[in-house]
């Protein structure tokens, strides 16, 4: 079943085989107003991750992605529109499957601030159904690959912002999720956690989970993201790898360049 | 389990680590149940247990007199004060004390009081006899004008305080008079030789009254008094304020964003809820147990009645389940309803207050208006209450508190239905 229509014919000896690549996200012509509101968000938006990649979701503020994001992880109800995870339909009976198989990483710090990390992570590992030796094992493992292993004891409230920002990572990916939704997961730290944080998402995903990240930071995006899709009042605007984009259109340098070529130099509230 | 005993460790975690919150649900409450109990001790005791003050001024210095003076002095609830200065009490600066508050009452006694009363005794007895044809022979005053005991109030007296005086006070006219009376009808009689000297017994009162309480309490003190009304009303008034930290709680955790995280892991919110709810609803007991041991150990250090729980401690744990089970789901509502910590923290303490105050928890429902009575038994507080009364005061069991119980248990899930019906519209 090819789904998308992306099927690649691949010949091995004798036999043909199908291998469909499959993905990770399909969102296809999703509507949401919420209520009160004059306009809607989404306006038929529509597009594919593939499964392995790592993506970035961009646009400006109000674009729709918070919205998207939330209909993904199932926290919001489209008013129309499919949503599949791993081809596994954004609905009530698949919710909690889809819940087990996503990591979200909020741009808030999601933790209870007067615990510490390792509470923090205890708790939520245990909410995931983890516990004992194992868990404990597993956050000694994150926290020292997010180089907190000496303020695993510390509350939150008296970590730096960066270190909030890490300790929000891991709180989110301690049930190994095949695919990770990262909200602004860079944002105000400083160039040493970013450079931590980018660096375990290559990791992460060179271990085969699909990484869906959004950001205002372009450069950023274009460095870590093999593909990216610009999404404006509502509606897919372009989707492609940034080389690519940034190829076709010969007055961009960037993708920064190219980011303003489709949503404009206009400030947005 | 492993995630409603994860919530468990969690609220207790946070509750640790909230040094102020801690203070506020347990050091505060011994502090207000001891305020209080202390305040309202003197309200609650009832009239033998008070003494008051009464100026008196003998004009009479005769039988009458005597009689008042000993009669008021023996029911324990008077101090006679008939000298100011070392001086007799004059009428004049007998009036002026009242007046001025410094004595709540002031009995004037007139001259020649006592001389009526046996001159009255004497024409009836004159008279009797006369129709029984036996020769009148005592003495009878020609005064035609009638006579008074005066009594004087301060004029901030409560209408029920001048009415048990007053009563009183005619009792002893009443006795003074019959006393007389039987004296003299005995006299006449003994002075005919009718009958023997002290072989007549006349005994007046064949049917006298006798205090006896209803149920099968046998604490007759226990009834009404400060610590028995004010250890376990502002108990409950301390249980329910845990709405607040609940409340500021769940907001705060809505804020930050953990609430999302929540959400977002597979499993049933009960399971979360259930674990909140668990670990306030023993924080409120735990609370509850604090308040009575303070009423069984702190407060008669401070000369107060020591606090009697009844016989049922099964009734008593299930009573404060009920009230910690409502409290926490009050709390989860306002969590749930207000978007602010302020807005919570503001109308989660004036409603308790106000629930409090119409639920007898300041004074007892019974004293209050008929309409503030039943306005009263729809608050919470007073279901609680009510139970706890009947547990300590009428000494029952089990058995006679489920109404109570149900009504609490079923607020509490109605509170929690709305709740989530709010908390389902918003998601949306």
């Amino acid at each position: 079943m090819c789904g998308l229509g992306r099927c690649v014919f691949q010949e091995t000896g004798s036999l043909e085989t199908l291998i469909e690549i499959m993905t990770s996200i399909l969102v296809q012509d999703l509507h949401k107003t919420y209520k009160g509101a004059l306009e809607p968000s989404l306006k038929g938006l529509s597009f594919s991750f593939e499964k392995g990649m790592i993506t970035g979701l961009l646009g400006p503020n109000g674009a729709g992605k918070t919205t998207t994001i939330s209909i993904i992880c199932g926290l919001v109800s489209a008013d129309s529109g499919l949503v599949t995870v791993f081809d596994l339909p954004q609905t009530t009976a698949h919710r909690e499957e889809i819940k087990q198989l996503v990591g979200i990483v909020p741009q808030q710090i999601a933790l209870f601030p007067q615990l510490t990390a390792i509470e923090n992570l205890e708790y939520f590992g245990n909410l995931y159904g983890l516990k004992g030796k194992p868990l404990r094992t597993l956050i000694d493992e994150y926290l020292q690959i997010f180089g907190l292993e000496q303020n695993g004891n510390k509350a939150v409230h008296r970590y730096s912002g960066g270190m909030k920002r890490r300790a929000n990572i891991i709180a989110s990916i301690l049930h190994q999720p095949k695919l990770l939704i990262l909200d602004e997961p860079t944002a105000g730290v400083d160039v040493q956690s970013r450079s931590m944080i980018l660096q375990f998402l290559r990791d992460f995903n060179a271990k085969g989970a699909s990484i869906i990240y959004t950001s205002h930071l372009l450069d950023e995006a274009q460095t870590i993201c093999q593909e990216v899709a610009i999404i404006d009042e509502g509606k897919l605007i372009v989707q492609g790898t940034p080389a690519n984009l940034i190829a076709q259109h010969p007055e961009c340098q960037h993708l920064e360049d190219v980011f303003l070529y489709y949503t404009g130099h206009a400030v947005r509230d | 389990m492993l995630r409603l005993l994860a919530t468990i460790k969690k609220e207790w975690l946070l509750l640790l680590r909230d040094r102020t919150g801690l203070a506020l649900l347990f050091a505060m409450p011994v502090v207000l149940i001891t305020v209080m109990a202390l305040i309202e001790d003197a309200p609650f005791r009832d009239y033998q247990e008070l003494r008051f003050d009464v100026l008196t001024v003998d004009n009479d210095h005769g039988r009458l007199g005597k009689h008042i003076r000993e009669g008021l002095a023996l029911t324990g609830q008077f101090n006679i004060i008939d000298t100011l200065d070392g001086k007799p009490v004059q009428e004049a600066q007998a009036l002026d004390k009242v007046n001025a508050g410094d004595y709540k009452i002031c009995i004037i006694i007139p001259q020649g009081a006592t001389g009526a009363i046996v001159s009255n005794a004497n024409r009836i007895v004159n008279d009797l006899s006369k129709r029984m044809g036996v020769p009148a022979i005592l003495p009878v005053s020609t005064r035609k004008d009638s006579l008074n005991v005066w009594v004087y109030f301060d004029p901030a007296s409560k209408k029920a305080f001048k009415s048990v005086i007053h009563q009183a006070i005619d009792n002893f006219l009443t006795q003074v008079e019959t006393d007389l009376l039987l004296e003299r009808i005995k006299q006449q009689l003994k002075n005919k030789d009718i009958v023997q000297q002290d072989s007549m017994v006349i005994q007046l009162k064949a049917v006298g009254l006798k205090e006896q309480l209803t149920g099968p309490s046998q604490q007759l003190d226990v009834i009404s008094n400060s610590v028995q009304h004010n250890v376990p009303a502002w108990s409950i008034f301390a249980m329910f304020f845990i709405a607040i930290p609940i409340g500021g709680h769940m907001i705060r955790e809505r804020e930050e964003g953990s609430l999302v995280r929540i959400r977002l892991i597979p499993g049933s919110f009960l399971d979360i809820l259930g674990g909140k709810l668990l670990f306030f609803m023993a924080v409120t007991v735990v609370q509850f147990y604090l308040m009575m041991m303070v009423g069984i150990y702190l407060l008669p250090l401070f000369g107060l009645p020591k606090l009697m729980m009844g016989n049922s401690h099964l009734a008593t744990f299930i009573i404060a389940v009920s009230i910690g089970l409502a409290a926490t789901a009050y709390g989860i509502l306002v969590g749930t309803v207000f978007k602010t910590p302020n807005q919570a923290l503001n109308f989660g303490a004036i409603s308790i207050v106000i629930l409090s105050a119409i639920g007898g928890i300041w004074i007892p429902l019974e004293i209050m208006p008929a309409k503030m009575q039943l306005i009263g038994h729809l608050s919470p507080l007073s279901w609680g209450l009510d139970a706890i009364n009947d547990i300590y005061l009428r000494n029952r069991g089990v058995q006679h508190i489920w109404l109570h119980v149900g009504k609490l248990i079923g607020c509490a899930v109605l509170m929690l239905c709305i709740a989530a019906g709010v908390e389902q519209r918003r998601i949306s």
